[in-house]
């Protein structure tokens, strides 16, 4: 006899992030139904979907439903920080288990909480280290007004001043808001390097449409030369953005829909089996969907879904993935994840053009991190790039 | 602005003078995620031996349990505390958080202790403490500048006694003394004499003469 799990989804799939919330169901979703349908194992998933929509106030709510009504111990879900904290203190009243899979900017390890997202130390570190090195350390900042856009821009703004550039701007925009042309015409004066991106939706999409006009009527404003790059944006953004404004612009993730290994060959596979052929796959659509495995291996193995035993269960498990071999580590309850670098080509699709040689533990709260380490890294990267331009021309 | 750089506690050592339990596995797992190293000790403040080094004490930051710490816990001046100190508060009686501020904690965590709190209380300490030490500096050596106002009042007048001067003239040169000697205008004050008088208006007299000759 199978035992069935209740599993909480709690997604916005509509309102501003709602393209994320939507391949994260939708990943989380295809897993549960593979493993329902699979006779062979010994749990099955009874699902709970709650659509907060984006209303932060309805988080609260719709979580205690799922932990007081439904008996959830496992809930995964919310995708903004602001979402997540809402939830917390009840996640740890009902001593239940959260899977949060975002990225996000770090400083928590919250013992009720599996983050499988990438942390600071796996998304700004090692994008900053690839820009510094390839396209100069002056540097635009850009947000949507709100903890996500605030700290990753003060730890932007704390790297780029360990290697003596300088920030050339900073602004912000309200969720939604899509007047960005004073944004446009202050990178058009001040010339950065290049430009982080930490808009989210349609500001996100807006910003980088109107880069692309500003490209058209002057060239010192390309993408090949003088990039956008995001932490957050993936495949399921683009054709939001449109094939010829996104293009060349760069992203760093987890996982790219071309990245090579057999599983990933195999998920793809499934995934258009699943949905169509045209499906795009996202960093997130994969998250959830290996989220969900890793919370059913796990709950086979303790063969219960009481909290302890299951991350008991959790920490002495390795992960093959779609994304790579995972591991969740039992000291921060984070995944240790390989860093990606992606560039849009003109198909809408991330070509991997830089990669972590191997995967990174989560450094929460950035103790490993020193400026001067940092500084001297990326003069060393410096030399090597020279050198290897030497042997190019030589 | 001055910069904010992202604080890091890692290779700091903290002592929790609290009764080991759940809620102190706790706190010292999260501590311990930060990079800290930690040492729990109850009822009693560790022991001399091995707790200074050269004199100093070794931990970076102590945590107390307020609702049952007492007078004679620590071993410094009441208030006094050489490190940060944060008060891990279960009870809120007016009592307890009488005696809490009477020993000048930096910052409080709430009991039980939860995830979140640990990091925004250590970095409250630790810059409350700084703030703290530089007020303490700033404040003594007001003191001392009143404390002192005697000595450079006599100062000045016994000069202008000494060399026919007036006020603002005698004051110049003592400023100018205390300048030349990297010292302050009141602790100039206290050691002046006759012969440092004469010294200061023979000075005086040979650097207007030498201006006169350029």
């Amino acid at each position: 006899m199978r035992k069935e799990i209740p599993l909480g989804l709690l997604y916005s799939v509509t309102g501003t992030y709602g393209a994320i919330g939507r391949d994260l169901l939708d990943g989380a979703m295809m897993a549960i139904d593979e493993i329902n349908e699979d006779e062979s194992n010994s749990i099955s998933f009874k699902t709970i979907i709650g659509d907060p929509g984006g209303n932060i106030d309805e988080y609260h709510r719709m979580c205690e439903d799922m932990l007081r009504r439904d008996k959830c111990k496992q809930i995964m879900g919310t995708i903004t920080s602001i979402g997540r904290k809402e939830v917390t203190p009840i996640i740890e009243k009902y001593d239940a288990l959260l899977w949060y899979t975002s990225p996000y900017e770090g400083f928590e390890v919250c013992e009720n909480i599996i983050y499988t997202g990438a942390a600071p130390n796996q998304h700004i570190l090692p994008l900053f280290e690839h820009m510094f090195t390839h396209f100069g350390k002056n540097t635009y900042l850009v947000g949507s007004n709100y903890v996500w856009g605030w700290e990753v821009n003060r730890i932007a703004r704390e790297l780029i001043a360990s290697v003596d550039g300088e920030v050339l701007g900073e602004k912000y925009l309200p969720l939604d808001d899509v007047d960005v042309e004073r944004i446009i015409d202050e990178i058009e004066r001040k010339k950065p390097d290049f430009i982080l991106n930490n808009l989210v939706g349609n500001s996100s999409y807006a910003f980088i449409r109107a880069y692309h006009e500003l490209g058209k009527r002057n060239s010192d404003f390309l993408a090949k030369t003088r990039p956008i790059v995001s932490c957050d944006l993936t495949e399921c953004d683009l054709k939001h953005i449109g094939a010829e404004a996104a293009d060349g612009h760069l992203s760093t993730a987890v996982y790219f829909e071309k990245l090579n290994n057999d599983l990933n060959q195999t998920f793809r596979t499934k995934v258009t089996k699943y949905f169509d052929k045209n499906r795009s796959i996202s960093s997130f659509l994969v998250s959830g969907y290996e989220t969900v495995h890793m919370i059913s291996k796990s709950i086979s193995i303790a063969q219960t879904d009481e909290i302890n035993a299951v991350m008991d269960a959790l920490y002495v498990c390795e992960f093959e993935t779609a994304m790579g071999r995972m591991k969740i580590d039992s000291n921060t309850n984070h995944a240790c994840l390989t860093p990606l670098l992606g560039r849009i080509n003109s198909n809408l699709e991330f070509d991997i053009i830089d990669a972590s040689k191997h995967p990174i533990i989560a450094d929460p709260y950035l103790i490993n991190f020193s400026a001067e380490q940092f500084s001297r890294r990326i003069a060393t990267l410096e030399l090597q790039e020279a050198n290897d331009y030497l042997k190019v021309i030589k | 602005m001055t910069r904010f750089y992202t604080p890091n506690f890692n290779g700091k050592k903290a002592l929790i003078l609290h009764r080991n339990g759940e809620s102190m596995k706790r706190l010292t797992r999260q501590l311990e995620r930060l990079g800290m190293e930690v040492t729990i000790c109850w009822p009693e403040f560790p022991k001399s031996d091995g707790v200074y080094q050269n004199g100093k004490l070794i931990f970076d930051i102590i945590f107390v349990d307020a609702d049952n710490g007492y007078d004679d816990l620590f071993p410094w001046l009441l208030g006094a505390p050489p490190v940060p100190l944060i008060a891990l508060l279960g009870s809120e009686l007016p009592g307890r958080l009488e005696w809490a501020m009477s020993q000048n904690i930096a910052s409080h965590i709430s009991k039980p202790i939860q995830s979140s709190g640990v990091f925004s209380a250590l970095v409250f300490a630790v810059s409350n403490f700084e703030k703290m030490k530089s007020e303490q500096l700033h404040l003594e050596n007001l003191e001392m500048v009143v404390n002192s106002r005697p000595a450079v009042l006599r100062g000045v007048s016994a000069l202008m006694k000494h060399g026919n001067l007036n006020e603002s003239q005698a004051f110049g040169l003592i400023r100018k003394a205390a300048m030349d000697n990297r010292t302050s205008i009141e602790k100039y004050c206290l050691a002046l004499n006759a012969d440092i008088f004469d010294k200061l208006l023979i000075n005086s007299a040979n650097f207007k003469n030498s201006k006169k000759a350029n």
